[in-house]
C-alpha cells in the first residue's frame, strides 16, 4: 500500500470518526435545531389523519415545550395572540386542524445562539407553511427561546419577528 | 463469431463516450465540477424561485433567478437595485427564504409615498419599472446609517399586504443576477 493511499484511508477514518462523534454526542445547537425541525413536522397534518395519530402528535409536541411559556404571535391579517401556558398553545394547535384539512409546516434558516451560562438559548428560524390546497406560501420569521430543564432543551418562548421596519 | 468480435469494440466506444479514455481523469474532473458548483451555488450565486406577486410585473410568480452575493463586495446597494433581503435582521440567519425587493431609499434619506410614487426628501422619483397605478400614501420615514428602504414593484396591492420598509445593510444578501426592464 503506497503512502497516498494510506493518507487517504487515514483521512477517511478521521472523517468517519468525527461524523460518528457528532452523531452520538451532538452539541446543544444541533439538538435545538433538531427539536425545531421536529416541531414543524409535528405541527403538520394531512387530510384524513386519524384521531390516534393526531393525539399522539399533540402529545409529542407538548413534550417540546416548558409548562410556562411566553408566546406572542402577530401576523398581518390575523392580529395579535398571546399564550402564557403550554395547554393554551396546544389547544390552539388542535383547533387549527378544524380550519384547514392540510397543513405543511417546516422551520428553515435556523440559527441557534447559546447563552453564556449554556442553560438557555435563542434560535432564529423562518416558519414556512402551506395551508390547505392553497398554492400560496405563508412565511414568518420567528424567535424561539429555549431553556435546559432536566437535561432537555424546552421551548420557553416564541415571538414573531418583523423583517422590515 | 462476428457479433462477439464487434461487441467488445462497441463496449469500448460506449465507455469512451461516457467516461472518456482515462476514467481516473474523468473522475477527477467530475469531482472538481461538483465542488465548483457547490461553492458557486452556495456562496456566490444563490438560486431563487420567486413566490408571490409583490415584484410583478418585473419578476413573475414562480420565475427563477439568482442572487449575486459578490455584487456588494466593492460597492454599496444603489437606488433601483433589486436585492435579496434576509428575513431576520440577524446577520447569521440563513438564506433559504428571502424577500425580493427593490431599493428605493438610501441611508440618511427620508422616504414617503405620494399617489403610489416614492418621494425622497420630498421629491417625487421617476420609476420606469412601475406599471400599475396605485394610491399608496405614507408619511416620511427617515433612514438611519446602514438602513435602506425596500419595496416591491407591484403597488397595485394594498400596502398592508405588501411587505416593505427599512432593511438593515446586513439583511441585504446580494443583487439579483438577471435584471429586467429599464
Amino acid at each position: 500500500m503506497n503512502r497516498t493511499r494510506c493518507l487517504l484511508l487515514l483521512a477517511g477514518a478521521v472523517a468517519l470518526g468525527v461524523w460518528a462523534w457528532a452523531g452520538l454526542f451532538p452539541n446543544p445547537q444541533k439538538i435545538i435545531e433538531k427539536r425545531l425541525i421536529k416541531l414543524g413536522a409535528l405541527a403538520s397534518f394531512a387530510p384524513g389523519e386519524g384521531n390516534i395519530k393526531r393525539l399522539a402528535n399533540a402529545e409529542r409536541m407538548e413534550s417540546l415545550f416548558a409548562e410556562n411559556i411566553q408566546v406572542t404571535l402577530e401576523a398581518p391579517g390575523a392580529g395579535r395572540r398571546t399564550f402564557d401556558h403550554r395547554e393554551e398553545l396546544m389547544q390552539a394547535a388542535l383547533a387549527s386542524r378544524s380550519f384547514a384539512n392540510r397543513l405543511a409546516v417546516s422551520l428553515v434558516d435556523i440559527n441557534v445562539v447559546l447563552d453564556s451560562d449554556r442553560q438557555s438559548a435563542t434560535a432564529d428560524a423562518t416558519l414556512k407553511a402551506r395551508i390547505g390546497q392553497e398554492d400560496e406560501l405563508f412565511v414568518q420569521p420567528l424567535k424561539f427561546t429555549f431553556h435546559k430543564t432536566n437535561d432537555e432543551w424546552l421551548v420557553t418562548g416564541i415571538e414573531t419577528v418583523k423583517s422590515l421596519h | 463469431m462476428r457479433n462477439e468480435a464487434e461487441c467488445p469494440g462497441l463496449w469500448h466506444w460506449l465507455q469512451v463516450i461516457t467516461i472518456g479514455r482515462r476514467p481516473k481523469r474523468t473522475l477527477a474532473r467530475l469531482v472538481a465540477l461538483v465542488v465548483i458548483c457547490l461553492i458557486t451555488f452556495t456562496f456566490v450565486l444563490i438560486p431563487v424561485r420567486v413566490t408571490g406577486i409583490s415584484m410583478e410585473p418585473t419578476y413573475h410568480d414562480h420565475s427563477v433567478n439568482f442572487i449575486n452575493r459578490l455584487a456588494y463586495v466593492r460597492r454599496e446597494p444603489q437606488r433601483g437595485d433589486v436585492v435579496g433581503v434576509r428575513l431576520s435582521p440577524n446577520p447569521g440567519a440563513g438564506t433559504k427564504i428571502m424577500l425580493l425587493k427593490r431599493v428605493v431609499g438610501l441611508p440618511g434619506e427620508a422616504v414617503s409615498f405620494v399617489g403610489g410614487h416614492v418621494c425622497i426628501d420630498g421629491d417625487v422619483q421617476t420609476e420606469p419599472y412601475l406599471k400599475h397605478v396605485s394610491d399608496w400614501e405614507a408619511p416620511p420615514t427617515s433612514l438611519g446609517p446602514g438602513q435602506y428602504y425596500v419595496v416591491g414593484d407591484n403597488r397595485s396591492m394594498r400596502p398592508e399586504e405588501h411587505e416593505h420598509g427599512k432593511a438593515e445593510r446586513a439583511q441585504i444578501v446580494g443583487r439579483v443576477l438577471f435584471t429586467k426592464g429599464p
